[in-house]
């Protein structure tokens, strides 16, 4: 690895510090100063102000903004987040149960989006104004214009109940239990335990929920590419290569994506917020046990200490990516490596 | 030196852009020959065609623009006539083209060393690899570039080795023309000139011939052999260079070569300027195109348009006052 | 110099060559020429707005009935409602409705039939099963029953000796009726003011907010402008829906709560592309000259900076509201949106969620076509302008 790209990454990796602090801000912000009560948000009219008082004392909502900012810190960096107020376990154990879910959602999710955005992006870039790449457009913009909890609906409905190829709930089917937690990804455990009907099973269960998230932000993402694809297709090395007796196949495939790839990589990272909104639907629609749906659940039962946390883990997630693709970028960017 | 024995001839070349304003009339019934080993030289203002014509030589026009008429002869070949597949194999091999910026021109994500490699293997399938990076070490030490630079990207190389690099591509397949597309305009003044010098030795050496293609005056002067002057889509004079420096017989060549500024450190003399502007080609001026323009316009010059005529072995004009109408008229001498 | 003669040549053609110096309506019209399809495709997503306006602004007379009022029975299928009163002893026709409404009628619980008793104010009987109800008919409890019309032939094969004597008895519901009986028309033609008014007022937030802090962010530059970036940038990263999900149970349930909520998501958008078209206009010489005359950084603001932005913001603004749609009826899918009294899409299919499993399809299927229609007007429309209001510059 050249000093160059050595440097580079320590950079990025320095710079997402703050990003992390800012967004843990802002979650502070969005918790504990907007109107509204948590206290009566939680425990409903009725409650005597005895109740309130030690609720809000509970969370540290007594003290003074600044203290309570401190002590939210202080707890996130000691990955302490307090107990649940509805059930009788630790946050960051539900956190640690819920989370891998979302991320294997999240991951075969970018798998179809990744394949269908950009085949048909470029497609669409190489054939310009042809009926193909109309109608590739506007199918992508029909399919993002669909809420994804009824597309999920209607895959339900078609795939699952009407023609019962596929499951349409859950990770598993009943009867299956869990592989033994390595990633938490049930099919990747699966793999590495060897055991394949677990492996299928999984995996089956994976089909319908990536992709209708895929398939729907496959939409943005192919007309994003596209885009990109054009402006590469545009550029003099092109020309110059097919000057040379290049074929167009290969100029649009091999020369025209590895450069529109850079460009591509940084819009799936800036998707990946996007997708995890896309998951929350996603994972009530199709009863998937992730992160999504916890917030989902919680927020009914008013358990505000698993909602914060779970908020927070979303932001982790975001910045996360971001720095994985910043990362990634300086790899297959030649001007950044040397 | 120079063998007259022609290499690529053009006929009547038509090229058409269908634009939301109309049809653009960007190249009008062009013909001339390109001799083996020579270098021709192109000029003209922007927008004056000589770029399009660069590119429908090798078959580039790409919609809306389109070849509408005439006959590409390149070694016998009537290069409109071939398919797809044939005219790519040509691509490369015997014609080749430097464009201008040489940074933009070279894939940003691909080393130097493939390339040239894939160049050859398009053209050659059957290549090995060992025998394709000893011919391509081999150009590149000639072009004076060293050999550790073929693992390098474009982006670590200084603009001249760019376009030495990009040279280097025409000459791989040893093509038997190169078509320089304002190869220098983004070069600066020393490195310009040399690579005016490497594609003169270059010219000696493989018995290429060269055209160039460019609004720089003085670049021609230096390299070209023969000169043809373009003025809005229309070949309007060509012979020798000497010739045409020394005795320039259109009025738009006169005004071109006059606008050239000398370093001359006299103070009285002004940069001249040649009246009006370059005319909007979707709807051109009738008859001779340069006549709006033209200090010795006659009436003759705005009804019909005159052919390029020889007027002397290898020297042509494209101009009333060398050719003979019936209609035509003496010069208006002035009145009020 | 002799100058030409210029009564013996053409004149140079003065067309414009840039696409610049061309108005805007005259862009529009010679649009189909220029653009082709993709002229085709603005005037699609105009003219599924201009639809959708019409009917929200129609809504009180074109709406067959009050979208909350229980005016059917529940779950009446696409089409359906309508009665016939079947006797097997009564030949003859009855015309009036009087006439039924003296009449002991059996009906099928909760079924239509019911529900029309009702509002003749006949006096019924209440069987649990369709099948009880024929039986009975049959049976000689009653003498009367009244089923849906799509029965009758059916019926007529199962008992051939009945008689129909009333027919068309009864509303009839083109698109069927949600759980608790409310007619699905209305529904759809009220829910689009709904869906548009929330939609709109959030992108008015959003774009307000958001170009404001674009403008000032992107003129002024320096710390100011690094901070409020900075603020932006981590608001952007941020999963929308969630933040949505966080404001909605922080300030509760509402229309105007749910604006906010979805307007918060979109600010930085407005904000992005506002500032940075600044940025870019910035550098155009005619501001440099304006400073240099010394005019005042607000005037320079609203008169040259601020027409330059308005084609991205209108862009932007339609995109926006297609978003906006999206979310809020995510929103209203989890439960988090509008409270169940306003006729609302997102509210339907959400609702509607609950009984597929039931068979009744239609609760979603309408609302859910008709978000996705209006999301993609929005956005055809806005991709369209974004090409007629920002041309590139003919390639030649």
């Amino acid at each position: 690895m050249s000093p160059g790209l050595r440097r580079y990454i320590a950079i990025r990796v320095l710079l997402t510090i703050p990003m992390l602090l800012i967004l843990v801000s802002v979650v502070f912000l969005i918790l504990r100063v907007l109107p509204g009560d948590p206290a009566l948000a939680v425990l409903r009219e009725g409650a005597s102000q005895e109740q309130i008082d030690a609720f809000r004392a509970s969370l540290g909502l007594d003290k003074s903004l600044p203290e309570q900012y401190v002590e939210f810190i202080s707890g996130v960096i000691r990955f302490d987040f307090g107990e649940s107020m509805t059930r009788d376990r630790l946050v960051i154990d539900d956190i640690k149960t819920f989370l891998p879910a979302t991320i294997e959602l999240a991951l075969y999710s970018m798998i179809v989006i990744a394949a269908v955005g950009i085949f048909s992006g470029a497609y669409a870039a190489q054939h310009r104004k042809s009926a193909a790449d109309y109608s590739i457009r506007i199918i992508s913009i029909i399919l993002y214009s669909i809420p994804i909890f009824f597309l999920g609906i209607i895959f339900q409905m078609s795939f699952g109940a009407g023609l019962g190829w596929l499951p349409v709930f859950g990770r598993l089917s009943s009867g299956m239990s869990p592989p033994n937690s390595i990633t938490g990804l049930y099919t990747i455990d699966a793999l590495l335990m060897g055991n394949i009907p677990l492996f299928l099973d999984a995996l089956r269960h994976l089909i319908l929920p990536s992709l209708t998230l895929g398939l729907i932000l496959g939409g943005i993402f192919t007309r994003l590419t596209r885009a990109n694809m054009l402006e590469v297709l545009e550029q003099d090395f092109i020309t110059a290569g097919r000057a040379r007796g290049i074929r167009e196949r290969v100029l649009v495939y091999r020369h025209g994506l590895r450069n529109a790839f850079i460009p591509i990589v940084t819009i799936l990272g800036l998707q990946f917020a996007t997708l995890l909104a896309g998951a929350i639907l996603t994972e009530t629609t199709f009863s998937w046990p992730g992160l999504g749906r916890l917030v989902v659940d919680r927020i009914f039962d008013r358990d505000f200490t698993v909602v914060q946390a779970s908020i927070l883990f979303f932001a982790v997630l975001v910045a996360s990516i971001s720095l994985v693709v910043d990362i990634l970028y300086g790899f297959i960017d030649p001007r950044i490596r040397y | 030196m120079q063998s007259k024995e022609t290499l690529y001839e053009i006929k009547d070349l038509v090229v058409e852009y269908h634009t939301r304003y109309g049809v653009v009339n960007a190249v009008d019934h062009v013909s001339f020959d390109i001799y083996r080993g020579e270098v021709l030289g192109l000029v003209g203002e922007s927008g004056c065609g000589k770029s399009t014509l660069g590119k429908a030589l090798m078959r580039m026009i790409e919609a809306p623009g389109e070849i509408a008429a005439g006959e590409l002869i390149l070694n016998g070949v009537d290069l409109l006539g071939l398919t797809p597949k044939e005219m790519r194999d040509v691509r490369g091999s015997q014609i080749s083209m430097i464009f201008q910026d040489p940074m933009t021109s070279l894939n940003p994500v691909q080393r130097i060393q493939d390339h040239l490699t894939e160049t050859i293997s398009t053209h050659e399938p059957d290549a090995e690899k060992p025998t394709m990076l000893q011919r391509v070490k081999r150009l590149i030490e000639r072009l004076g570039i060293q050999t550790q630079r073929l693992d390098d990207y474009p982006h670590q190389l200084s603009g001249g080795m760019r376009q030495r690099v990009m040279i280097g591509l025409g000459l791989v397949l040893n093509a038997n023309l190169i078509i320089a597309d304002e190869a220098t305009t983004s070069l600066d003044v020393i490195v310009e000139a040399k690579l005016a010098d490497q594609l003169m030795e270059i010219k000696e050496e493989f018995g290429i011939s060269i055209l160039a293609i460019t609004h720089n005056i003085a670049l021609v002067a230096q390299l070209a052999d023969r000169l043809a002057v373009m003025y809005a889509g229309r070949i309007v004079e060509i012979g020798s260079v000497y010739e045409v420096f020394d005795d320039p017989k259109h009025p738009y060549t006169r005004g071109l070569l006059q606008s050239v500024p000398s370093i001359k450190l006299d103070d009285h003399e002004d940069l001249y300027k040649m009246a009006g502007e370059p005319p909007d080609l979707t709807n051109p001026p009738s008859g001779c195109r340069f006549h709006p323009r033209c200090p010795e316009a006659m009436p003759i010059c705005s009804q019909e348009k005159p052919t390029l005529q020889e007027i002397s072995p290898g020297r042509s004009v494209h101009c009333w006052l060398y050719e003979d109408h019936p209609e035509k008229e003496p010069l208006v001498s002035e009145n009020s | 110099m002799k100058s030409p003669d210029s009564k013996q040549s053409t004149p140079i053609s003065t067309k414009p060559i840039l696409e610049e110096d061309i108005g805007l309506l005259r862009r529009f019209f010679r649009g189909r020429i220029w653009y082709g399809t993709e002229w085709y495709i603005t005037v699609v997503g105009g003219l599924i707005l201009f639809f959708i306006t019409i009917m929200t602004i129609s809504a009180p007379w074109i709406s067959p009935h009050d979208p909350n009022e229980f005016v059917g029975a529940p779950f009446v299928a696409p089409g359906g409602g309508p009665q016939i009163l079947i006797s097997l002893t009564d030949e003859q026709e009855i015309i009036d409705t009087m006439q039924i409404s003296n009449l002991v009628i059996g009906v099928h619980r909760n079924r239509s039939g019911d529900k029309y008793a009702d509002t003749i104010g006949a006096e019924k009987i209440r069987y649990q099963s369709q099948n009880e109800l024929i039986a009975g008919l049959e049976a000689g409890e009653i003498n009367y029953i009244l089923i849906d019309e799509d029965l009758e032939e059916e019926l007529q094969f199962q008992i051939p000796s009945m008689m129909v004597i009333a027919r068309d008895l009864g509303l009839r519901f083109p698109l069927g009726t949600d759980n608790l009986g409310r007619d699905m028309v209305s529904r759809i033609i009220w829910g689009a003011r709904t869906v548009l008014s929330v939609a709109i007022l959030s992108a008015l937030l959003s774009s307000s907010i958001g170009v404001t802090l674009g403008l000032i962010s992107g003129f002024v530059s320096g710390p100011l402008d690094r901070v409020i970036s900075l603020v932006m940038d981590s608001i952007y990263s941020f999963p929308g829906l969630l933040l949505a999900i966080a404001m909605v149970a922080m300030l509760g349930p509402g229309m105007i709560n749910v604006a906010v909520a979805v307007s918060v998501i979109y600010i930085p958008t407005f904000f992005r592309v506002v500032r940075g078209q600044v940025l870019s206009i910035k550098e155009e010489l005619y501001v440099e000259a304006a400073r240099s005359l010394g005019a005042k950084a607000r005037s320079i603001l609203w008169s040259y900076i601020f027409p330059n932005v308005i084609p991205s913001i209108v862009v932007v603004f339609s995109i926006n509201i297609a978003d906006a749609i999206l979310t809020e009826a995510g929103l209203s899918f989890i439960g988090l949106g509008l409270p169940p009294d306003i006729p609302d899409w997102g509210y339907d299919l959400s609702k509607g969620h609950s009984f597929l499993v039931a068979g009744h399809w239609w609760l979603i299927t309408y609302p859910g076509f008709m978000i996705t229609l209006v999301a993609t007007g929005f956005t055809l429309l806005g991709e369209g302008l974004s090409e007629i209001l920002n041309p590139r510059l003919v390639k030649n």
